[in-house]
């Protein structure tokens, strides 16, 4: 008995600490953010541990790639699941740039970006025409064709052997080294994060989240649908691309095997465990789900099996996700039970004749 | 070379069209995509394995348990979530029947191995021989299993109770709900239904590639559901058609393109047909 009245206080518990902790953030925003920059500054001096700067390392690529997918899935609601796509797309720009032509890490990384941010253009403005189910499948079916043909194009991408070789980026002359791709990575990731936060707050991401919440209403307002959901979408391609350039320069070894469907699920499913279309929500789930599976070794078997049931469990329980924002995964607006449960439910309504009726004498 | 072509393209195309008529019941009565089409095609390729391992090497004793196991497998589905996720948005259910593809294959790589399993070659001698080419008996019994099925289908439909009430269900489940009908009871019915037509397309893809992966079933569930758009996703006949010209044409592209890109067929008429005719060769025109 004891424990059941815990159990049910558990659910107000968590809620007031959530409440408390948004309060927290929201009063101490510069201090944290502050925080937050000594941390990434000093992370590679205190924790010296290679595997540690490592899995850091990895969690940054995670956490450009959830921010700039929460621009397409969270803020306007449409659902690319070929994300990794656009990632290997960068990745390969990037690797073939380097290792054919020579050219510069630091030319090669933007150029990694706008290539991407071009593919996703095209593919946007192919495919966002068409509604939710279907554009996820589309999205699906062009990752796939993307992993398909760099692994069938064997002059151009070296097939399955993949691109060894990549060159070190060096900084001024010095080479890279473990410390300094953190600090990069970390760089990027604020930059993303920063640039992110700026589009949300601008009349672009307005109009984004008017076109998530409802599209005819948004059409009806003026807002250019179509262009601003290519716009989203090109945009979160060109970081994505971004992050493939920097993903290929770091393993210095790429192939079709990093950039599987099941890379745009983890990308979906951090988005959706951190909470779509939240900004903070993006980076949580990155860095829980990159920490999650280093931190139970055990778990690195059971890591896809984990992510599965973490997204049936995130949709079915908690469709705001950890951060619990009103996301894409909210059930519709009028809160209606599913109607058989109404139909269950309704009482019979009897007319109420205890009160005088208006009119009748 | 044309006629092997076609053959095997007819061939492929079997599993195609089972495969898209289990995502055109389901898109049908619940208009819900189900991802996990492809790993219920998985599941009844396992089922094969062991059952030739275990029970019997026959093809049809296999047939049989996949069909049995896919009806549960899809019964077990629907009632663990899709049930709670009616109401919900389109495309919540459609990550959620993701989050379950995604957690069937990984389980079997954990449960069964990812290794590739193979599986012992039956019914291999050559049936008959058209235009010079052999067509080999596990076609033929393919080919017939296919169409034993989808008149079955036809049949279930269009003669039985529990036929109409799906028909019901899937033009208007309220509607359908107040004259009587247990939409639940119709629902996980049709949900079984198509995943028993996945796990056998799953036993019949096992006897005709002698072989067994975890992932094995992506790949085809994304290039049925190409072909269940290409058909038209609510109308099985369309479904059938879809399939088999998908087998067909792809085997034939290959002619004309390099092997290596034959899975991109697919995708291309997903994509065209999405863009163009999005109501398929034969559907109704839907709200999308």
């Amino acid at each position: 008995m004891e424990l059941k009245q815990m159990l049910r206080r558990i659910p107000t518990l968590l809620g007031s600490a959530r409440a408390t902790m948004a309060a927290f953030s929201v009063r101490y925003r510069m201090p944290l953010v502050l925080l937050l920059l000594v941390g990434i500054v000093a992370f590679p001096h205190v924790i010296t541990g290679p595997y540690y700067i490592r899995v850091a390392t990895i969690m940054g690529i995670y956490v450009i790639l959830a921010s700039s997918l929460n621009i397409i899935i969270g803020f306007t609601g449409l659902f690319s699941l070929g994300h990794a796509a656009f990632y290997g797309i960068g990745a390969y720009t990037s690797a073939l740039l380097a290792t054919q032509a020579g050219v510069s890490f630091w030319i090669a990384l933007p150029a990694a970006g706008l290539v991407a941010a071009a593919f996703g253009a095209l593919i946007g403005v192919a495919t966002l025409r068409l509604r939710a189910v279907f554009l996820a499948f589309t999205t699906l079916g062009f990752g796939e064709i993307t992993r398909i043909v760099i692994l069938n194009w064997r002059s151009f991408t070296r097939g399955p052997l993949g691109i060894a070789g990549i060159p070190v980026p060096r900084f001024f002359g010095t080479p890279f080294t473990r410390v300094s791709y953190w600090y990069l990575v970390a760089g990027l990731a604020v930059i993303t994060v920063l640039a992110v936060y700026r589009v949300y707050h601008s009349r672009i991401g307005r109009a984004l989240v008017a076109i998530r919440e409802d599209e005819l209403a948004a059409r009806s307002m003026g807002i250019h649908v179509f262009g601003y959901k290519v716009l989203a979408f090109t945009m979160a391609c060109f970081f994505a691309g971004i992050a493939g350039s920097f993903f290929a320069h770091f393993q210095r070894f790429i192939s079709a095997d990093s950039f599987l469907n099941t890379e745009s699920f983890t990308i979906i499913t951090m988005v959706a465990l951190g909470g779509t279309g939240s900004i903070v929500g993006a980076v949580v789930g990155a860095v829980i789900l990159t920490l999650l599976p280093e931190m139970f070794r055990f778990l690195v078997e059971f890591r896809m099996v984990l992510y599965g049931l973490i997204l049936i469990m995130v949709i079915v329980l908690k469709p705001g996700g950890i951060v619990g924002v009103k996301g894409v995964f909210e059930k519709p607006k009028s809160r209606r039970k599913p109607w058989i449960v109404e139909k269950l439910t309704r009482k019979p309504t009897i007319p109420d004749t205890t009160q005088p009726q208006g009119g009748t004498l | 070379m044309l006629a092997q072509q076609i053959i095997n393209g007819i061939t492929q195309g079997s599993l195609f069209a089972l495969l898209a008529i289990s995502f055109a019941i389901v898109y049908g009565t619940l208009r819900l995509v189900n991802f996990a089409t492809g790993s219920l095609y998985m599941i009844g390729a396992y089922t094969s394995f062991y059952v030739v391992r275990h029970v019997s090497s026959n093809l049809f004793v296999s047939l049989a348990i996949a069909a049995v196991v896919g009806f549960v497998m899809g019964l077990i589905l629907e009632r663990l979530a899709f049930k709670s996720l009616r109401g919900v948005s389109r495309i919540a259910s459609l990550i959620c029947t993701i989050g379950f593809s995604l957690f069937l294959n990984e389980l079997a790589a954990v449960v069964f191995g990812r290794e590739t399993r193979v599986m012992p070659s039956v019914h291999t001698g050559t049936a008959f021989r058209i235009a010079g080419t052999n067509i080999i008996w596990l076609q033929v019994i393919m080919i017939l299993v296919a169409a034993v099925i989808v008149i079955g289908l036809q049949l279930l439909l269009f003669k039985t109770k529990m036929g109409l009430s799906i028909r019901a269900v899937s033009l208007d489940y309220k509607t359908a709900g107040l004259m009587g009908i247990n939409v639940d009871r119709t629902i996980s019915f049709a949900f079984g239904l198509a995943s028993a037509c996945a796990g056998v397309a799953g036993v019949l893809a096992a006897f005709y590639y002698n072989s067994v992966f975890p992932v094995m079933g992506t790949l085809p569930g994304l290039k049925s559901f190409s072909a269940a758009v290409f058909g038209g996703l609510t109308s099985i006949p369309g479904a059938i058609l879809g399939g088999y010209l998908l087998g067909v044409i792809e085997n034939l592209a290959v002619q004309v393109i390099s092997s290596g890109y034959r899975d991109i067929v697919g995708f291309i008429i997903l994509v065209v047909f999405l863009l163009v005719r999005p109501r398929g060769l034969l559907g109704r025109k839907i709200p999308m």
